[in-house]
């Protein structure tokens, strides 16, 4: 599920023209997943004719982006079916939410990063999530206790 | 906050949002529990007399004449009500000389009556979240059937002595005949035990209590066993595969309990999904000695007493059932033999087994528009608090009809 910079770049001109900002088409498809580059700024893929092909197939992997948040967090309600492990599992929840989530129950604190909505699990506040911010850590508790594969991120 | 009738879990802290008196949004339920409060309208039962809409006064009065000249009643369902609904049934059940049997008779009515009888050591959940180390799920993938299992009781929540989180207060040991979600989890601190026999696992742990090697699972087996001393407080949690895969013989569970308790403190727990399936055991087993399949005309428990069995032998010329549809599992053949006798369906929601009823009677749905006690599956007492109150409930219906007894 998560999109890698690999996939990315060999959709790329990879021309190295410099002309996004960066210094390779690799660092420049590395941004493009960390949301820190729109892919809009590689100027020659939207230009040149004979990128059309690649252009398409580029945006249509990188359409989940859209949906996700600035943590590249991707829930499947689909696929949830509520059991709550993520949010019990996660270590901000226990360490914010001791006597709530922490322990088990439904978050007791106004702006937890998960809670169950009509069944399913929905984002409440990201920022709050590991992942997020200038000093973030690549936490994965949430995605490895989801018995039904329902939470992805796009950065793996 | 209010408590979800979803499962045995009954868990009691679901938020609800009430807008123009109807329920609009659920938070912190799972999917089936949000799944009750939310579609509270959708498929209703209607009062009915053969299949005809009728008033629900025409209703009671012909189900009151059918209890009144019923020669062998039989009372089945239940475990979706409440205790003091239950309790009446009994009752009615006792002075009708009836059957009485419940969905436990398929589920773990077994296990409920072990530890009744307290043939096997049984613990509650709030003690697991506290203390437990080694969980097994033997047999139950709870995560389709008791979804918050994991995360409000057992192997996620931190609590007393538990506070550092599964990876080194938890160890986690699943059985089953596949991969399940459940299983799935069984990764770090866990094993995964594929059971193509569960009477051979279990000889695997004797022998290894026993000091020999275990013929299955070497490596695994004396692991677990292991933690389990590390631990000191563990708990199996049986479920439907586990009964099932023993076929009906418990001595070698029993004895592996018992050897594993002289090293450790180990727990059993049954892991079955019916709301208050354990407060219909616990009640007919004060008052009878028995969990379920009874006759009060006969005085004993009996197989040949199971509802189905009733059913297939022409036992019974009456059927009460509350809160159950026993159609939508039993072969279709029942479906006949459920048409030809005098049938009462006491449900809040359309069901198959209605539409071969003789009467319906429509009721409230426990926990979200009637209130009262429920048993959890750990033998906890949960009392619900209902968001809306219906007059007419099961309560109410029994009592009508105990009214001509
Ligand atoms: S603008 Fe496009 S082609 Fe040029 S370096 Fe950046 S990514 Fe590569
Ligand atoms: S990634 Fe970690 S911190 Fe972020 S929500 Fe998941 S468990 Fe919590
Ligand atoms: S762990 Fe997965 S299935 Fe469970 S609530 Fe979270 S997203 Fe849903
Ligand atoms: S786990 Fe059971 S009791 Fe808890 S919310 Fe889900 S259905 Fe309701």
């Amino acid at each position: 599920m998560p999109i890698t910079p690999m996939e990315v770049y060999k959709l790329l001109p990879k021309t190295n023209c410099k002309k996004c900002g960066e210094q390779t088409c690799m660092a420049f498809a590395f941004k493009v997943i960390n949301r820190e580059k729109q892919i809009e700024e590689c100027s020659p893929l939207f230009e040149e004719k004979k990128y059309a092909n690649q252009k398409e197939k580029l945006l249509g992997l990188l359409e989940p982006l859209k949906e996700a948040t600035e943590t590249g967090l991707i829930v499947d309600e689909e696929r949830c079916t509520g059991c709550a492990n993520c949010i019990v599992v996660c270590p901000v929840h226990a360490s914010e939410d001791p006597y709530g989530s922490g322990s088990g129950y439904g978050p007791k604190i106004e702006d937890p990063i998960y809670r169950l909505e009509d069944g399913v699990l929905k984002i409440i506040n990201v920022k709050k999530c590991r992942r997020y911010g200038k000093n973030r850590i690549l936490c994965v508790a949430c995605r490895e206790n989801c018995p039904s594969d329902a939470i992805s991120f796009l950065e793996g | 906050m209010h408590v979800c009738t979803g499962c045995s879990c009954l868990c009691d802290d679901i938020d609800l949002k009430i807008e123009n008196g109807r329920i609009s949004r659920a938070y912190n339920a799972c999917r089936r529990g949000a799944g009750i409060f939310l579609n509270i309208s959708s498929s209703r039962a209607k009062p009915t007399i053969d299949g005809q809409q009728v008033d629900l006064e025409r209703a009671l009065q012909k189900a009151q004449e059918i209890i009144q000249d019923s020669e062998n009643l039989a009372i089945y369902g239940l475990d979706t009500t409440t205790l003091e609904a239950q309790r009446l049934a009994i009752e009615l059940a006792e002075k009708k000389e009836a059957f009485i049997d419940d969905n436990s008779t398929f589920c773990l009515g077994d296990f409920v009556e072990m530890i009744l009888k307290k043939e096997i050591p049984s613990t509650t959940l709030e003690e697991v979240k506290n203390n437990a180390y080694v969980l097994f799920y033997w047999g139950t993938d709870p995560y389709h059937s008791l979804s918050r299992h994991l995360s409000k009781f057992t192997y996620y929540p931190r609590g007393g002595k538990r506070q550092r989180g599964y990876e080194e207060d938890r160890f986690l040991v699943v059985i089953d005949i596949r991969k399940t979600h459940t299983a799935k989890l069984a990764k770090k601190n866990a094993r995964f035990l594929k059971a193509e026999n569960d009477a051979d696992i279990i000889r695997g742990f004797i022998d290894a209590l026993e000091g020999r090697s275990p013929k299955i699972f070497q490596k695994e087996i004396p692991r677990i066993l292991k933690e389990m001393e590390k631990g000191g407080f563990n708990v199996i949690f049986g479920g439907l595969g586990l009964k099932y895969g023993l076929g009906g013989d418990y001595a070698l569970l029993k004895e592996m309990i018992e050897r594993m308790n002289e090293r450790s403190e180990v727990y059993f727990m049954p892991a079955g999904c019916h709301p208050n399936m354990r407060g219909f055991n616990e009640l007919l087993f004060e008052k009878t000695g028995h969990v379920n399949r009874y006759s009060f005309r006969e005085k004993r428990s009996s197989d040949d007493f199971a509802f189905h069995r009733l059913l297939k032998n022409d036992s019974a010329d009456t059927a009460l059932i509350i809160g159950s549809d026993p159609l939508n599992s039993l072969p279709l053949e029942y479906a006949g033999k459920l048409s030809e006798i005098n049938t009462i369906v006491i449900d809040p929601r359309e069901t198959f087994t209605g539409r071969v009823a003789k009467v319906t009677i429509p009721s409230a749905l426990s926990g979200v528009e009637s209130g009262g006690t429920m048993i959890g599956a750990d033998g906890s007492r949960v009392e619900l608090n209902p968001v809306f109150e219906a007059e007419i409930n099961d309560e109410y219906i029994l009592k009508k009809l105990l009214e001509v007894v």
